[in-house]
């Protein structure tokens, strides 16, 4: 076995451009040029203001990401594994640094700023958890039992889980804990263990419940008292959820047709380039243009599925679960979010949501998958 | 992986986008039409444009209604943080109390609350230097003025804060003047702003040209008004009419109103339509007219009247003084209750009537302004045994001045009772004439014969010996008739011995009438006579409006020129 502490560089030959799943990377940019157009139309301008920029940025974004997928690709993986702890550890800081000397927008502290731009070390942190949990299940290869459960909280989702929540970014701690609880899922705990998790997380929700409520920021209370009963507060986050039902609900079979919703360039609908434009999608591309985009996230999980099985190697096997975990939750919490089925939690939808810190972070997700798949037949490098 | 583990994953995720999907249908499929509509109601928004109403002008199209371009001040409730200090700024500028707008501000439910309508451009120009967007806001709309103010008052109306007639003119014309108010679709966005309009429909109300004169109607209304104001009265009526056409000239009423700042709303009525009276003397030129043309009397027929009283059905009846024997000219000349009676007797009750109700009594004349009535008129089967007697000097039957005055158009114009009307045009928004109303004759009602005979008579009324000398024109003949009768007394509801109405009804030039015209004056104090409370108002409106008509005098030929 070759000395993976260098950094083996890849030979960008025929075989690297055989082996490249083009596939999936076609399928990403795919949902992102989707993006970007929906991105203009939400945010053009019916009333003479001053065109607003988000889709040339989001498409210079989406640049930055394909290079940052290449790069993810050309380093071997178990080249990362090798760093995981490391790479975790990396995460951490940057959280702590958010928290000591972060931006704070929308009411909570989560960019960091380099300069030029601005950077949400969460979505980073993301990445390397996954890599550390998986670096961490490869290596334990026994079925969970207590012991290992808490264990492995306490080293891996105790830490991040507290900086997120100081932010306070409710919705990213939430996506450790499924990441988390996905991942153990994944490995395999003894029934007893999964029973009695189960049995005492029903049990502790009431009194935990309690503490979280009393914990929560105001916003935060009231996006789940509107989740609940979204006509209660019509102007305020209830307003948010009704703008989006009524936006999905004007689109109909067909849509609108591109350039032609009214609900997002019209400003009713908040948040619809960022967290909302699965909205803004589904009004002018109707419900047949919805489940189009469906299928394209649906191909992409399997895509990722598929190269779980094809792993030649534990660690490989759990990051590809890991990243295809991580954007199932996404994407179901994000489109139910917008059908008002999951209280808002700020969660954006993968590769279609404004925002480029999100968008390099699913590349580089992407570069996983693939870079997973492709080292499947290497057996000697 | 097992893959019973997998399938268990695969699963859950399928469930999941499953979940999405019928989601997708709820609210794409289903619940479209409900969400769509909502999305439209959110950013278009349909507004009512107020079409400008029609304007009223006189016969010469000198403006008596027109329409001001005025804002009102609205508030949005939802939008303002502090009520009560909005309300400060803004109670000193509208002349409003405070408390009374913070409640108005305060109901946040609300995105519309008016908080004063048609207000000044000062007041305008003040709070926009507030700059109180979007919490206060303006809507263009417009006012009724009447450029003449209590000019017609009564004939014109007014209309309450939203323009629609409410009185007069303006409230019978209501369907011709308002016009169709125009939708306008306006597209919005979340912030209110707007971002396209569609066409505004509206379509304006047609303008009114009236019969009436606004320099007649000012000369009317200042004799009337000064004669009332002389003789201490309750009140007055005159109305002017060319009797030939039935075309109102003018029409007074006293006390008068202001139409923009009214108050007061027992002296809205038009009385020369919606008020009865007895007419007394004035009614003995009907029953002179019917026995004429029934040949039951002739001019130099005598009637004894020595005796000065005459018993009728167990009531006695008088005369002023013992007037001796008269010819039938003079018993109406001198206005002879016994005379009258005695006619009357002659004539016979159902004959009587018969003029009565052809002269136009008892019912309406169809005149196009608010409230008329038709007055109170006994058949002769419900009349008693004295009624024969008072019918003949003009009691037991209420009429309107427009009633008494339209009669004696008919004795003027040759015998055919014309119906009075005050709207001549119609006229569309570029002035095009879409109606116009002729003269309409309702019946012949007397021969001309018996017209000019009557006339005759009724001239030397106001000639020496005549009871209305007060009346005669300088220059020109007058026909007429005065009245003078007693009003019942509310309390006791017999006649009042100190209550009178004071009246003349006549016309000029006698021989070729141009003008026909009553004075009714209501509780004179001091003086009580028709010939000498009415009789001068008739003469200086009469003498003042010839000269503006440009009518030759007769015994000269003279034109008067107007001067000035």
């Amino acid at each position: 076995m070759a000395d993976p502490v260098l950094l083996p560089l890849p030979r960008f030959n025929r075989r690297f451009i055989v082996t490249f799943d083009w596939v999936l990377l076609g399928l990403v940019v795919l949902v992102a040029g989707l993006g970007i157009l929906t991105i203009y139309s939400a945010t053009r301008s019916l009333s003479g203001d001053i065109q607003l920029t988000y889709h040339i940025r989001q498409a210079g974004w989406l640049g930055f990401s394909v290079a940052a997928l290449l790069v993810t690709v050309a380093v071997d993986y178990r080249w990362l594994q090798r760093f995981a702890y490391a790479l975790y550890g990396l995460g951490l800081i940057l959280l702590l640094a958010v928290l000591i000397k972060g931006r704070m927008g929308m009411g909570a502290q989560r960019w960091l700023s380099l300069g030029v731009v601005a950077f949400q070390p969460s979505e980073m942190a993301k990445i390397f958890f996954i890599l550390a949990l998986s670096r961490y299940f490869a290596e334990v290869k026994r079925p969970f039992g207590m012991r290992d459960i808490i264990r492995v909280s306490a080293l891996f989702l105790l830490s991040p889980l507290a900086l997120l929540v100081l932010q306070p970014d409710l919705g990213t701690g939430l996506i450790f804990c499924f990441i988390y609880a996905g991942m153990v899922l994944i490995v395999g705990v003894r029934r007893k263990v999964l029973i009695a998790l189960i049995l005492s997380v029903a049990l502790a929700v009431p009194f935990l419940g309690s503490v979280f409520w009393s914990g929560l920021k105001p916003y935060q209370r009231n996006r789940i008292l509107a989740f609940v009963q979204p006509q209660a507060d019509p102007s305020g986050i209830g307003y948010q959820i009704n703008q989006s039902k009524i936006t999905i609900g004007s689109g109909a079979l067909l849509g609108k047709g591109y350039l032609k919703g009214t609900q997002g360039a019209l400003r009713f609908l908040p948040e619809k380039h960022t967290d909302f434009i699965f909205s803004i999608f589904a009004e002018e591309w109707g419900f047949v243009g919805s489940i189009a985009l469906l299928m394209l996230f649906l191909l992409v999980l399997l895509r990722g599925l598929e190269t779980a099985q094809m792993a030649k190697d534990r660690f490989g096997y759990f990051v590809a679960m890991g990243v295809v975990t991580m954007f199932t939750l996404y994407i179901c919490i994000n489109i139910a979010m917008t059908l008002g089925l999951a209280p808002v939690v700020g969660v954006p939808l993968p590769f279609m949501s404004y925002g480029g810190t999100a968008l390099v972070t699913n590349f580089i997700a992407v570069g996983l998958l693939i870079n997973v798949r492709m080292r499947r037949f290497q057996l000697f490098y | 992986m097992n893959s019973r583990r997998a399938v268990f994953l695969v699963t859950l995720v399928a469930l999941g986008f499953l979940t999405v999907v019928l989601r997708l249908v709820d609210l794409m499929i289903l619940e479209h039409d409900w969400l769509s509509q909502r999305a439209y109601r959110q950013h278009v928004r349909s507004e009512t444009v107020a079409a400008p109403r029609g304007t009223i002008y006189d016969a010469r199209m000198r403006e008596l209604a027109v329409n001001r371009r005025v804002q009102s001040v609205f508030g949005v409730p939802k939008e303002i943080r502090n009520p009560g200090q909005m309300a400060g700024r803004l109670s000193r500028v509208l002349g409003l109390k405070k408390t009374a707008l913070a409640e108005r501000l305060s109901d946040r439910d609300k995105g519309f609350v008016w908080l004063a309508r048609k207000v000044d451009e000062d007041t305008v120009r003040a709070i926009q230097a507030m700059n109180l967007a979007p919490e206060i806001g303006f809507v263009p709309e417009t006012k009724r003025t009447y450029p003449k103010g209590r000019l017609a008052s009564h004939v014109i109306g007014f209309v309450d804060i939203d323009n629609r007639g409410t009185e007069g003119i303006e409230r019978i014309f209501e369907d011709v003047l308002r016009g169709e108010s125009g939708r306008v679709m306006k597209g919005r966005d979340a912030l209110g702003q707007a971002l396209s309009s569609g066409e505004d429909n509206a379509q304006t109300g047609h303008d009114l040209v009236l019969t009436l004169d606004e320099d007649l109607q000012y000369i009317v209304e200042d004799a009337l008004n000064e004669a009332v104001e002389h003789h201490r009265a309750r009140g007055g009526v005159s109305v002017m009419m060319d009797p030939y056409t039935g075309r109102v000239l003018a029409m007074a009423v006293n006390p008068t109103f202001s139409p923009e700042h009214r108050a007061r709303p027992e002296n809205w009525r038009n009385r020369a339509v919606t008020d009865v009276y007895e007419p007394g003397s004035t009614f003995k030129a009907i029953l002179a007219a019917a026995a004429l043309e029934e040949k039951r009397v002739r001019v130099s027929d005598r009637f004894d009247c020595s005796e000065g009283v005459i018993e009728v059905g167990g009531r006695r009846i008088h005369d002023h003084k013992r007037l001796g024997v008269l010819t039938f000219e003079e018993v109406v000349q001198k206005s002879s209750n016994v005379g009258m009676v005695k006619v009357a007797q002659i004539l016979g009750s159902e004959t009587y009537f018969r003029y009565i109700t052809a002269f136009g009594f008892g019912e309406k004349t169809g005149l196009t302004v608010s409230g008329e009535v038709k007055g109170l008129l006994k058949a002769p089967k419900n009349w008693s045994g004295s009624s024969i007697g008072a019918m003949a000097v003009g009691y037991e039957v209420a009429v309107t001045p427009i009633q008494v005055l339209n009669a004696y158009a008919a004795i003027a114009n040759g015998g055919v009772l014309m119906r009075p009307y005050i709207v001549s045009d119609v006229l569309d928004s570029e002035g095009r004439v879409v109606k116009r109303f002729e003269p309409e004759a309702v019946r012949r009602v007397i021969s001309e014969r018996t017209s000019r005979i009557l006339t005759e008579i009724l001239e030397t009324v106001v000639q020496d010996g005549g009871t209305a000398v007060n009346a005669s024109v300088l220059g020109n003949r007058v026909a007429g008739k005065t009245g003078t009768s007693r009003k019942i007394d509310r309390q006791t509801g017999r006649y009042s011995r100190t209550r009178y109405y004071s009246s003349f009804v006549g016309y000029v030039p006698s021989q070729n009438p141009k003008l026909a015209m009553i004075v009714v004056i209501d509780e004179p104090k001091g003086s009580i006579y028709g010939g000498e409370v009415a009789a001068p108002v008739f003469r200086k409106i009469a003498e003042h409006a010839l000269i503006y008509l440009n009518i030759p005098r007769e015994d000269t030929g003279h034109v008067v020129l107007v001067s000035g």
